[in-house]
């Protein structure tokens, strides 16, 4: 459904030095160096797969997502999206595409959200009876009633998103690219727009890429994930994988009903944070329940869980090529001992 | 064709909802394109003061000519530019090259839409200006009216795709919007807005015929006044069409290379 193979992005930058001497040599010779957004990205995707886009800031994630959507032409390489080739910008994969930006909007400021929609409709050429049932089955998702007629500019910005979002899948396509959509909205419409993705992805069996920085929303919505850093692909597989690979330790967090001193807890593992009666150690995973009978047994413990590191620690550790047997972290919390 | 004239009605109908929203601005923004009218006041005096007329042209012929040259001015108007220079460089056209449709066509119907807000508003205008000048005669008969009003698309067409083109320069420039107020300040002397080109030397006249200038507001405004006979008017209308083509081409290509280049800016 989707190749992408060796695809490179490199813009030209200039840079100007600050200030009025700055913009007078600029003004006779310009400073300009090439950034590599994205340096021979390769991956695939079969239809029907939802796959996470993870990377930290200036990673490539959206540069990747607008050259699949046609919006950027590539320096390099080779992109189909079913068939298509996205700078081509046909009518047929337009029709078939989707990308939401989080941070842009289509929806027409000065006019009730409905009224996009109509445009949608026709630009779309969606018939009468599918636009019905659409947008039935997004109220009853989204719970649309109340604000499609509301100015646009009006709505506050979860309403908006929800309208957006609605607005960008009116015609149903079989490709969504979204690009962190739940940026700035609340837990609540975080939880919201994740089903409904879900629901869409299922009901549709549509191909999903989403980019975000809430691990919620990839852990909810994606089994893959492509890792992606400084324009390369640093992993692309299985989430569980991910977390096995990236970090080989659980953590065994104990509460413990009397004090122990560091040292002893050290003797079990790798001591991950200490705070009064509470400590987390990391301990190998293949080692882990030995290790928590024996904690078990030989210390006093009121509480005993046992979590992978949480996964926003992982994927921190990938961007920056550390894992957790090279740097161990200790922590203590004000008033320990 | 079915699926065209729906598109167009649902746009047309959109971006009337819009522009009505914006009908207060709209009245500043005639009243902001009113060059032919002050020089109305100005060539009127200068003709009075040369003891009634200038050339062939008396106050009341001044009055028909400027008030059909700030008609057409108005029948023109295309701000196109200022939208693409900001849709491209601020990354707002990024969602609307995602959709089915090329973005000529929404800005072509705002413009549309924009038109028939602005037009009862300008009628006023013109009706005040020719009670104001008694024996002031802005058309000799139907069959003119009917022939401006064909030109005046034309002259549409040739403004509309100057100024689109301009608005592409975004893609290479960052200051495109600086060549359409060039444009502006070349267009008053060079479309008749500022004089009936009659007025100018012959040499500067003869230059003048060979830019797509005149076609836009000075010989629409010829063919309503009845200044010009009808075998000049039907060449006249062929220069326009091709005048049209030619920068209907020149906007296909630079959009083509432009949409290249294209930055996408913005998460």
């Amino acid at each position: 459904m989707i190749v992408v193979d060796a695809l490179h992005k490199h813009y030209e930058v200039h840079e100007k030095e600050p200030g009025l001497m700055g913009s007078l040599r600029s003004f006779v010779q310009r400073n300009t160096h090439t950034v590599r957004a994205v340096d021979g990205v390769s991956f695939e995707l079969a239809a029907g797969e939802m796959v996470g886009f993870l990377g930290p800031n200036g990673a490539g994630k959206t540069t990747t997502l607008k050259m699949l959507s046609g919006l950027l032409h590539p320096t390099a390489g080779r992109v189909e999206v079913s068939g298509f080739t996205p700078k081509e910008r046909k009518t047929t994969f337009l029709k078939m595409i989707t990308l939401v930006m989080g941070q842009k909007q289509q929806l027409l400021w000065d006019l009730p959200a409905l009224d996009s929609f109509v445009v949608n409709q026709a630009i779309y050429e969606i018939p009468d009876d599918q636009f019905k049932a659409t947008m039935a089955e997004f109220n009853a998702l989204l719970d649309l009633d109340e604000i499609l007629r509301k100015q646009v500019r009006k709505l506050s910005l979860g309403e908006r998103m929800k309208c957006e979002l609605a607005a960008a899948l009116l015609h149903r396509p079989k490709v969504l690219f979204l690009d962190e959509p739940t940026i700035g909205l609340d837990v609540n419409m975080q939880v919201r727009i994740r089903e409904f993705v879900a629901e869409y992805n299922r009901r549709f069996n549509a191909t999903v890429i989403l980019t975000s920085h809430y691990m919620a929303d990839v852990t909810a919505l994606c089994k893959r994930i492509i890792v992606i850093d400084k324009g390369k692909i640093v992993f692309d597989g299985d989430l569980a994988q991910l977390l096995e690979q990236a970090s080989p330790n659980k953590i065994i967090k104990l509460e413990l009903a009397a004090h122990i001193d560091d040292a002893q807890l050290a003797s079990y593992g790798i001591l991950h944070a200490r705070d009064g009666l509470r400590a987390e150690i990391a301990v190998p995973r293949n080692e882990t329940s030995q290790i928590a009978a024996r904690i078990l047994t030989e210390l006093p413990i009121a509480d005993v869980t046992i979590e992978d590191l949480p996964i926003e620690e992982v994927i921190g550790m990938v961007f920056a090529g550390r894992n957790m047997r090279e740097e161990p972290e200790v922590s203590y919390a004000p008033g320990a001992e | 064709m079915r699926q065209v004239l729906n598109k167009s009605r649902v746009l047309l109908e959109v971006w009337f909802s819009h522009m009505s929203a914006y009908r207060a601005e709209i009245v500043i923004w005639i009243l902001t394109g009113s060059v032919p009218l002050i020089m109305l006041a100005v060539w009127i005096g200068q003709a009075q003061a040369a003891g009634g007329a200038i050339g062939e042209f008396t106050p009341q012929r001044f009055t028909a000519y400027f008030l059909a040259a700030w008609m057409s001015q108005q029948l023109i108007v295309s701000w196109v530019s200022w939208e693409l220079d900001f849709q491209i460089r601020q990354g707002t056209l990024s969602p609307k090259l995602l959709r089915p449709l090329d973005i000529f066509w929404e800005h072509w119907f705002a413009h549309v839409a924009e038109r028939f807000i602005r037009i009862p508003i300008m009628l006023v205008v013109v009706i005040a200006g020719i009670l104001l000048v008694p024996g002031t005669q802005i058309t000799p008969d139907l069959p003119h009216a009917v022939v401006y009003f064909i030109s005046i698309q034309l002259g549409w067409l040739i403004r509309f795709q100057i100024a689109y083109c301009i608005g592409l320069l975004a893609f290479w420039f960052d200051q495109a919007t600086a060549v359409d107020e060039l444009y502006f300040v070349i267009a008053a002397f060079l479309t008749g807005a500022f004089a009936p080109l009659e007025l100018y030397p012959p040499a500067v006249r003869a230059i003048i015929e060979w830019l797509p200038f005149p076609y836009t507001i000075y010989y629409p405004v010829q063919i309503l006044n009845g200044s010009i006979g009808w075998d000049v008017i039907g060449r006249i209308l062929l220069i326009q069409i091709g005048w049209g083509v030619a920068f209907v081409g020149i906007r296909r290509l630079l959009w083509r290379q432009g949409v290249r280049r294209y930055g996408a800016v913005g998460a």
